[in-house]
C-alpha cells in the first residue's frame, strides 16, 4: 500500500476513536491501546497500514452486504 | 483405535498466556473422551521437543497455539517451531489446527503437499481484543471470549468425531454469532466487531475436509 490518502486516514482515525478506552487489541505478538493504534495510522507504518486495510475492507463488506 | 492429540501451549507474552489458558478446556474435553493428550506447554513447547514427539507419537490431531507467519509457527522462545521447507513433513497423516497469525497462507498448503490430512488456521493476522485487567484471569475475559470461543469449538467438535468440514462450519457459526452479538450491542464494544470479522474472513481450512479422527 502506498501513502494513505489524508481523507482515508481521517476516516480510519475517526472510526478508531470509538473503540472502548480500556481495551487492548493484539495483532500477532504486539498489543495496542486505542491511542497507539491511532498513532500508527498517523505514522503510516506497517501496523498503521494494516489497520487501514482492515477498516477499508470492513467498510466495503458492510456496503456490499457481506456483513450480517 | 486409541486417539492421541499433541498440543503446544507456549506462554511467554500476553497473547500466548491467553491461548495457553483458553486451551485448557480443549485438554479437559479431550481427556473426558479418552483422548491421550500430549501437552507441550511452556518450556516444552520448543522445536526439539515437538519434533521428537511428532516423530514418536502417532497422534491423529496436532494443535498449535502461538505466534506465526505465512510460512511458520513460533515456539515458547519465539523461535521457529514448524516451518515450510524445513519440517512440515512431520505433520504427515495429521489433522492440524493452528491458532496463530497467517500460517494458513503458506505453511498450511505446504503441509498438505507434505502429507498432512488437513490444516486449519488463519491466512492473515489474527486479532485478539481483550480487557487488560483480566490478564491474570483470561478465562473471565468476556471480550476475549468473543475472539477465542470458536477456536475451542472447532477442536472439541473434532474430538467428538465430527469431520473437519463440520467442525469448521460450527466454528464459523460461533464467530458469526459473536460478531452479530457485538454489532447488535450498539455500545463502544461493538466497534471491535471489525476485528472479529477479519478473523472470520481469514479462517481457512485446507486438505481433506471430510476427514475425522
Amino acid at each position: 500500500m502506498n501513502a494513505i490518502r489524508s481523507d482515508i486516514k481521517e476516516l480510519v482515525i475517526a472510526r478508531l476513536e470509538v473503540l472502548p478506552p480500556n481495551i487492548k487489541v493484539s495483532l500477532g505478538n504486539m498489543d495496542f491501546t486505542k491511542e497507539q493504534l491511532v498513532e500508527h495510522v498517523k505514522k503510516e507504518d506497517d501496523i498503521g497500514k494494516k489497520i487501514v486495510e482492515v477498516e477499508l475492507e470492513f467498510i466495503r463488506a458492510l456496503k456490499e452486504g457481506e456483513v450480517v | 483405535m486409541s486417539v492421541s492429540m499433541i498440543i503446544t501451549r507456549p506462554d511467554h507474552d500476553d497473547v500466548t498466556h491467553y491461548l495457553h489458558s483458553w486451551s485448557e478446556q480443549i485438554i479437559s474435553e479431550a481427556e473426558s473422551k479418552n483422548v491421550k493428550v500430549v501437552d507441550l506447554e511452556k518450556n516444552r513447547a520448543i522445536r526439539r521437543e515437538v519434533e521428537n514427539v511428532l516423530e514418536k507419537i502417532p497422534a491423529q490431531i496436532v494443535i498449535f497455539n502461538g505466534h506465526g507467519s505465512d510460512s511458520s509457527i513460533a515456539d515458547h522462545n519465539f523461535e521457529v517451531l514448524i516451518k515450510s521447507g524445513e519440517n512440515e513433513s512431520l505433520l504427515k497423516s495429521k489433522i492440524v489446527y493452528a491458532i496463530s497469525c497467517s500460517s494458513g497462507k503458506i505453511l498450511g498448503p505446504k503441509s498438505i503437499d507434505a502429507g498432512a490430512i488437513s490444516f486449519t488456521g488463519y491466512d492473515d493476522i489474527f486479532f485478539l481484543a481483550r480487557d487488560p485487567i483480566k490478564i491474570s484471569r483470561p478465562l473471565e475475559d468476556g471480550l476475549a471470549e468473543l475472539f477465542l470461543k470458536h477456536s475451542n469449538v472447532f477442536v472439541i467438535s473434532l474430538i467428538k468425531g465430527n469431520s473437519v468440514s463440520d467442525s469448521f462450519e460450527k466454528s464459523k457459526f460461533i464467530m458469526k454469532e459473536n460478531f452479530t452479538k457485538l454489532l447488535a450491542g450498539g455500545d463502544s464494544k461493538s466497534s471491535v466487531a471489525r476485528y472479529l470479522w477479519w478473523n472470520y474472513k481469514h479462517f481457512v481450512s485446507h486438505g481433506n475436509l471430510n476427514a475425522t479422527i
